[in-house]
């Protein structure tokens, strides 16, 4: 869902995530909160990573902000940077989001087959949120819920037009 | 991957199986060199939006419904549809019927693009994933991003946006793509279906393994052209019904290891299969001239029993979801009104379409001023789920002596032959092969 819209170019910020699941709707929670925070950087809440790769031609600095499994605590930030200007991903770290799907990629399916294809933007930083519970129905835990703040923080600070958090 | 014991022997995990997300598990249980049972677990989401639609008005379904599934949300939206207005007594003119079928083949281009190019070639020609696979075929992976695309396009036009399209409503559609934004699709329509008969010549020259199955087919069939946003359901043993009566033919069994329902037809305990293998080998005298002779060229005949040649009927499918999506944009005027009222009554519908891993059925039961009373949802997969489970059992007995690594990722490419909606958003699988 574009909640914002500005020129291309300034930076993105994508959400990705399903808000029917629990603490998988952290990522667009956190990009709906961002929005209008950032007047020139274009906003989005996305479910799919794989429309990532025509959602961020021509945008730098792009932040992607997603539910992760990586065995820390629930709540936990974790920040990777994944642009064409960092090495490839660790696979290890990224194993619990898997490298894709029966129906679908995963997110760090698409960041390393977009770095094969030369699609990759300079800068690419995943903001990860550590997530507790992602039932079909259920509520975000107080965990994930408290981490928002620090997350919408650490975003708008990393997609700042100035180069914020560079 | 890790090994751990249990008390039943030899575990083998694997962590996370390429290329399969979703919150679900496949287990293999070997005994004295027999394959003894062959589990997947599944857990889908239609039960948990069973519950949250009670309630609820008769207008919202297409809404609520498209988020159970990023990739085919077009399939909830055009059942639930199809349901509600039936319930009303409602049926929407030629030309809304024509839009939905156009929207509906954008939902089909993207899903089969991703499907063939990143998900299920790589396990043809030997890759780990799509990632490997660009590395030494790039030209192959940007055709394959350039159909998802234009397919992508269609969906974003027609529906607004490209995922969990918000334009389409019960009665239709909030508003209509004029026919000047339509023929500017043209161009990337017509490069699709160009490039969707390399795509058929490019799967039609894959090994496929000698396997073939007996199962009964199910699909939709109209005599409008290829099953896609309407038409009664048939089936491979003879039996024609309407949608209707969907509930008197396939029944729903919980089992236990999961929250899916497996569909069950006619009350028998042997699987059914629905898709595209069904949809070809029931309706493949309605595709174009075109996708007819492409089937053709790839070596297909009147019917398809091989799952593993179900990447050679998607790819014919794009074939004619490109080549179906040229004829509605020719021949759209846009002279008509975006939707029909829909007024509440009370009563009971059902609707049954497409999407792209197979029929998907809804049915409603509203009162008198709309409010859902009761609602029912049977996805592809768990109607698919039987028989991924029977292929694994017949498949894997003869492969016991491949190495555990090269045995589960021929049992990942017999999965993914069924493009199994194990559940979106969150992506987990973990797979046991058990040897004692």
């Amino acid at each position: 869902m574009n909640v914002g819209v500005a020129d291309l170019g300034t930076g993105l910020v994508v959400g990705l995530g399903n808000r029917d699941r629990g603490d998988d709707g952290v990522g667009p929670e956190v990009a709906a909160r961002v929005t209008g925070l950032l007047p020139d950087v274009r906003v989005v809440e996305h479910e799919d990573p794989t429309s990532l790769m025509d959602l961020w031609a021509g945008e730098d600095p792009v932040v992607i902000v997603d539910a992760v499994r990586s065995g820390h605590h629930p709540g936990t930030l974790v920040v990777v940077e994944a642009g064409a200007d960092a090495g490839p991903l660790p696979a290890e770290p990224w194993a619990p989001t898997g490298r894709g799907g029966t129906h679908a990629l995963g997110l760090a399916a698409v960041l390393e087959l977009a770095r094969a294809l030369d699609r990759l933007p300079r800068r690419v930083v995943v903001v990860g949120i550590e997530v507790a519970a992602v039932g079909h129905g259920v509520p975000m835990s107080a965990e994930v819920a408290a981490a928002v703040p620090a997350a919408v923080e650490a975003v708008v600070a990393l997609a700042e037009p100035s180069g914020g958090g560079r | 991957m890790t090994h751990r014991l249990t008390e039943s022997g030899r575990v083998l995990q694997v962590d996370s199986l390429a290329r399969v997300e979703g919150e679900g598990a496949m287990r293999v249980e070997v005994r004295n060199g027999e394959v003894t049972d062959v589990e997947l677990r599944i857990f889908e989401p239609p039960r948990f939006f069973e519950a949250f639609l009670r309630g609820r008005a008769w207008t919202e379904p297409p809404d609520i419904t498209a988020r159970i599934c990023g990739i085919c949300p077009v399939a909830y939206q055009m059942s639930s549809c199809l349901a509600i207005e039936q319930a009303c007594g409602v049926t929407v003119p030629e030309e809304l019927r024509l839009m939905r079928r156009l929207l509906y083949c954008g939902e089909w281009l993207e899903s089969h693009a991703l499907h063939i190019y990143f998900l299920h070639a790589p396990d043809f020609l030997g890759y780990e994933s799509a990632i490997e696979m660009a590395r030494d075929h790039r030209d192959v992976v940007e055709r394959g991003l350039r159909l998802k695309k234009a397919g992508n396009a269609l969906m974003t036009l027609v529906g607004g946006r490209a995922v969990h399209p918000v334009n389409v409503r019960v009665g239709g559609f909030y508003r209509l793509p004029t026919r000047p934004e339509l023929q500017a699709l043209r161009p990337a329509l017509e490069r699709g279906r160009a490039e969707a008969l390399e795509t058929v010549a490019l799967v039609a020259g894959f090994d496929f393994p000698d396997f073939e199955q007996s199962y009964e087919y199910l699909s939709l069939r109209s005599e409008q052209g290829y099953p896609l946003e309407s038409g009664s359901v048939v089936t491979s043993g003879g039996s024609t019904f309407p949608a209707a009566e969907f509930g008197l033919h396939v029944t729903e069994e919980h089992v236990a290891r999961s929250n899916a329902l497996h569909g069950r037809l006619h009350g028998g305990d042997d699987p059914y299969v629905v898709g595209p293998l069904a949809r070809y080998t029931l309706c493949s005298d309605q595709l174009s001239p075109l996708a007819q002779e492409a089937a053709r060229a790839a070596g297909l005949g009147p019917t398809c029993r091989n799952p593993f040649r179900s990447i050679v009927v998607r790819a014919v499918e794009l074939v004619y979801a490109f080549d179906e999506a040229l004829r509605i944009v020719d021949g759209w005027d846009g002279a008509v009104a975006p939707a029909v009222p829909v007024p509440a009554r009370a009563g009971e519908g059902h609707g049954a379409t497409e999407a792209p891993r197979g029929l998907l059925y809804h049915r409603y039961r509203l009162d008198e001023d709309g409010t859902i009373l009761e609602a029912q949802i049977v996805p592809p997969t768990s109607q698919n789920q039987a028989s991924i489970e029977a292929d694994l059992r017949a498949f894997v007995q003869p492969r016991l002596h491949l190495s555990q690594e090269e045995l589960t990722r021929q049992c990942e490419q017999a999965i993914r032959n069924y493009d199994p909606c194990i559940s979106c958003a969150t992506h987990f699988l973990d797979l046991h092969v058990d040897r004692s």
